[in-house]
Formats: C-alpha cells, sequence, structure tokens
C-alpha cells in the first residue's frame, strides 16, 4: 500500500469501515510510514474528541428536569420585570435599536458589525492562504505578498515567507532522514550498477545543498538560493522515495 | 600413394571437420544464450483517441512515439534477469508499472520499451534510470520524469502540458507553446534546450544559478530582465499566454529558433 492509498482509507479504518485485509494491509503501512502513521493518530484523536463531545452536548442528564429548570428561569424574571416606565431622553440618553434588553448605539452596533465583517474576512483569508493555494506553486510566478498579506503577518495571523520556508525546510528534513533509513535498508540488495548511478545522483543533489547553505548563510534573504535549496531537498527526497521502491 | 599418407590425411580432413562441428556447435550454444538472455514482449490495445499512456520503468529505455491509427502498440525487449510484466487497461488509460510488478526482486533487467500511440494521447512516462524519447504527441499531457540520470528528448510535441525532469542529464524539447499552456523543465546537472517556433507566445521564467548561461537566442527582446545578478531571466514574448518555468541547477538553458 503506498501512502496517497492509506490515507484515502484512514476515515474508513477509524469508522472501522475496512475489511479485514485491507485494516490489515492498512496497518502494515503505518507501522513503516511515520508520516501516515501520525495522519491517522491524528484524525483518531479529532474524531475521538468529537465523539465525547457530541456525547456530552446532545445527551443532557435529564432533559425534562432541565427544560424545568428553563421554564422556572423564565416564569420569575417575567414576574420580577418591573412596570415599564415612560423614559426620557435625560434618562436613557440612548435606547438600543434591537430590543430594551440592548442598549448599543448605533456607533456601537456599526463598530460590532465592521469588527465581525473584519475578523471573518481574516479567518476566510488566512484559511484560504493556507489551504487553499497549492503548495507547489511554480517558481518565480508568485505573487508579491499584498500589503494586507503583510499586515496579517505583523499581526502574527498569518505565516512570513521566511517562517514558512523555515517550516517547509524542517519538513523536508525530516522525510529526508526517514526515507534515508528506508534506502539504507533497501540499497544492500541493489546490484552494482543500481548503487552507482544512486551515488553519483545523491552526490549531485548533495553538492546543491551544500552549496546553497552556504550562500544563504552569506545572504539568508536570497530568495533564489532559498527557492534553489529548497527544491534540491525535495529532489533529494524524491530520489530517495523512488530507489527505496527497487 | 602410400597407407600412412591416406591414414595422416584421413585424419586432417577429419580433424578439421570436427574442428569445424565444434566451431558450428559454440556458434548455436552462443546464439541460444544471447536469445535467452533477452526476451521480447508485444501486445496491442484499440484504443480510443484520448487514450492515455502511464509507464513506470526501473532501468532501460522507454520510447514513445504518436501515429495515425486508433491502436496502441507496446513492445519490449527484457534483458536478463527477466522483469515481471503485467499491462493494464483501465477504462482509457493503460497502465504498466515495471516497479511495482517487481517490488522485492533484487534484481531485474533492463526493460527497453518501444510504443506507439495515437497522436492526441497523453503520455505519461518515468523511470529510476535510462533515457526518455516521446515523439509526434499532440495529447493534452507529456510528463516525462527520470528519478535519476538519463537524456530526455522530447520531438514534435503540441501538448498543452509538458513536465520534463530528471537529475544528470539532458533535456531537449522540440515543439510547440500551447496557448495557456503550461510547461516545466527542471534538471539537477545538464543542458536544457528548447527549440520553439519564432512566433511562440509565453511568460518564462529561466533559472540557471551555478552557470549563469541563460541563452534566449531569437526570443530575447525588451521585457526580458536578469534577476539575482544574472542566475535567473524573468520575461514575456508575444503576449505571453502560456507559462515556461525552466530551472537548470547546475547547467545551461538555451532557447533555440524552430
Amino acid at each position: 500500500m503506498n501512502c496517497e492509498k492509506c490515507q484515502e482509507l484512514i476515515s474508513a479504518y477509524v469508522d472501522g469501515d475496512l475489511s479485514k485485509g485491507e485494516a490489515r494491509s492498512f496497518r502494515t503501512h503505518l507501522s513503516v510510514c511515520m508520516e501516515c502513521s501520525k495522519l491517522a493518530e491524528d484524525f483518531a484523536s479529532i474524531v475521538g474528541f468529537c465523539d465525547e463531545a457530541f456525547a456530552e452536548d446532545s445527551i443532557p442528564p435529564n432533559s425534562q428536569a432541565l427544560w424545568c429548570r428553563i421554564n422556572n428561569i423564565i416564569e420569575s424574571e417575567i414576574e420580577e420585570t418591573p412596570p415599564v416606565e415612560e423614559e426620557t431622553a435625560e434618562e436613557v440618553p440612548h435606547r438600543g435599536f434591537l430590543s430594551g434588553t440592548f442598549s448599543f448605539s448605533p456607533a456601537q452596533a456599526a463598530a460590532s458589525v465592521l469588527l465581525i465583517a473584519v475578523v471573518s474576512s481574516l479567518v476566510t483569508i488566512v484559511g484560504y492562504k493556507n489551504f487553499a493555494a497549492p503548495d507547489d506553486s511554480i517558481a518565480g510566478f508568485e505573487a508579491e505578498p499584498s500589503v494586507f498579506e503583510k499586515v496579517l503577518v505583523r499581526l502574527g495571523v498569518a505565516e512570513s515567507p521566511a517562517d514558512k520556508a523555515q517550516r517547509r525546510l524542517e519538513e523536508r528534513k525530516s522525510a529526508i532522514d526517514y526515507w534515508t533509513k528506508r534506502v539504507s535498508k533497501r540499497r544492500v540488495e541493489w546490484d552494482t550498477g543500481t548503487r552507482v548511478t544512486f551515488d553519483r545522483n545523491m552526490d549531485v543533489i548533495d553538492k546543491a545543498v551544500k552549496q546553497y547553505t552556504l550562500l544563504l548563510k552569506e545572504d539568508p534573504q536570497d530568495e533564489i538560493s532559498t527557492e534553489m535549496l529548497d527544491s534540491a531537498l525535495n529532489e533529494k527526497m524524491e530520489l530517495l522515495r523512488e530507489f527505496s521502491e527497487l | 600413394m602410400t597407407l600412412a599418407s591416406y591414414t595422416r590425411k584421413y585424419l586432417k580432413s577429419a580433424a578439421t571437420a570436427t574442428a569445424f562441428l565444434f566451431a558450428l556447435a559454440a556458434f548455436f550454444a552462443v546464439s541460444v544464450t544471447d536469445v535467452e538472455a533477452q526476451r521480447k514482449f508485444s501486445r496491442t490495445y484499440p484504443a480510443s483517441k484520448n487514450v492515455r499512456l502511464q509507464l513506470t520503468n526501473r532501468t532501460g529505455t522507454i520510447t514513445v512515439r504518436g501515429w495515425d491509427r486508433k491502436t496502441v502498440q507496446i513492445t519490449a525487449v527484457l534483458q536478463k534477469p527477466i522483469a515481471n510484466l503485467t499491462p493494464r487497461n483501465l477504462s482509457g488509460t493503460i497502465v504498466i508499472d515495471v516497479v511495482r510488478d517487481n517490488k522485492g526482486r533484487n534484481e531485474v533487467g533492463d526493460v527497453n520499451f518501444a510504443v506507439y500511440v495515437p497522436y492526441s494521447s497523453s503520455i505519461d512516462i518515468e523511470t529510476r534510470i535510462g533515457n526518455l524519447q516521446v515523439s509526434s504527441i499532440q495529447g493534452g499531457l507529456v510528463r516525462a520524469h527520470i528519478s535519476s540520470e538519463g537524456d530526455i528528448t522530447l520531438t514534435n510535441i503540441g501538448a498543452s502540458s509538458v513536465s520534463a525532469k530528471n537529475v544528470i542529464g539532458d533535456i531537449f524539447y522540440d515543439g510547440v507553446f500551447q496557448p495557456n499552456g503550461i510547461y516545466r523543465f527542471y534538471s539537477m546537472q545538464g543542458n536544457v534546450n528548447l527549440r520553439i517556433p519564432l512566433k511562440s507566445s509565453f511568460k518564462l521564467v529561466a533559472t540557471a544559478p551555478s552557470t549563469r548561461s541563460i541563452s534566449l537566442g531569437s526570443f530575447s527582446n525588451a521585457s526580458m530582465r536578469f534577476v539575482g545578478t544574472g542566475r535567473r531571466v524573468i520575461g514575456k514574448v508575444g503576449s505571453g499566454s502560456a507559462t515556461v518555468n525552466v530551472t537548470n541547477q547546475q547547467g545551461s538553458i538555451s532557447l533555440l529558433r524552430r
């Protein structure tokens, strides 16, 4: 089973919908793939949490008693409400426009509406940026961050390009460590030609990684070197992953 | 003639005949070994015009050519140790995966494929080691990836999405850039040459960080600008409808007029 197939089956596995054979194959893959294993663990914990929360919320301990209490509270509040007196402009400077229980001024209401609009826009944009944008956009065609995006970064709501690059770098390195271990187990079985070819190609990639790492030490803001390092590490990961299948 | 001379003559001719027979036997033995060292595989599938070929090889060459027939013809020469090969026709996609079919086998010989497909097919081929050649394909997609080393040669291509990638080796593209098409060429070490019509229209990002050798030839114009101390060229040719991204980490990039 490959990672793609495994990740498709995570949901069905957590729900117990897989056949015995599929479940066995799924577990075998999890035992050798850290990435999928972690994903399955996360997914299971989310589903578990949701189930617990839903169970607590949906079935109150005694629903009839709860409704009785709510009714009592409402009735007591109605009884205790003093008769409404005619209000003058001096007593209440401005009454809320919704009902007597609210006392927002139009300015406050407008500010609230504006705040809600801004927050929901922020959430939408951040969500879109984080989840909808393709990760492997074509190098060089990426648009410059807009002023709004820069503000989001300043506010700490969105990831800065440097943080994003650093996160990607860390992800790549941990994936490379994983695949290196897989390859070191497999390579003893390869024929000499395959081993020699693999090493030659790995040398070329490692040289590039070293070169860009040095360049970035001199100039950490060098975008082309950052991009090339990222792409060389990606190549390394791909080479390791594809040869680990042999 | 004496008896002794007869005997000598007879023995001499017998020795010659024996030697001849041995030589003949040895020749046939070698021929048989040669035949056994490789096996030929051949299969033909009826195909629609928009068939997709998805071929993953371990080691060996893949040659794909477009032709004016509604069939896909696959021929493979398998070197010893003979690889398992089980092509599948999955609702319009012909899938051959030598890597998957031979998983767990330590030694598998080269498999050299020659495939003929309808012109308008989509091609998705990859190999771990070996050369890839695709010619006369006008379908939606041409993807040719080599995990490690080998040359990629794409000629007479009219696909709207092309991706060619290797680690060590040359990439040669000879074809057109379709409006709104996406073209991506990536090599770690080798030469990347793109031969396209002069009237092509595309946005270009070409990056050669080590050599800084980016030759635009006839496509050089005022909109092209070198950035990052000459390591990258960004610009537009014509209205810039296609998107072209070329990266060669340790080699040169050349645009040639077709």
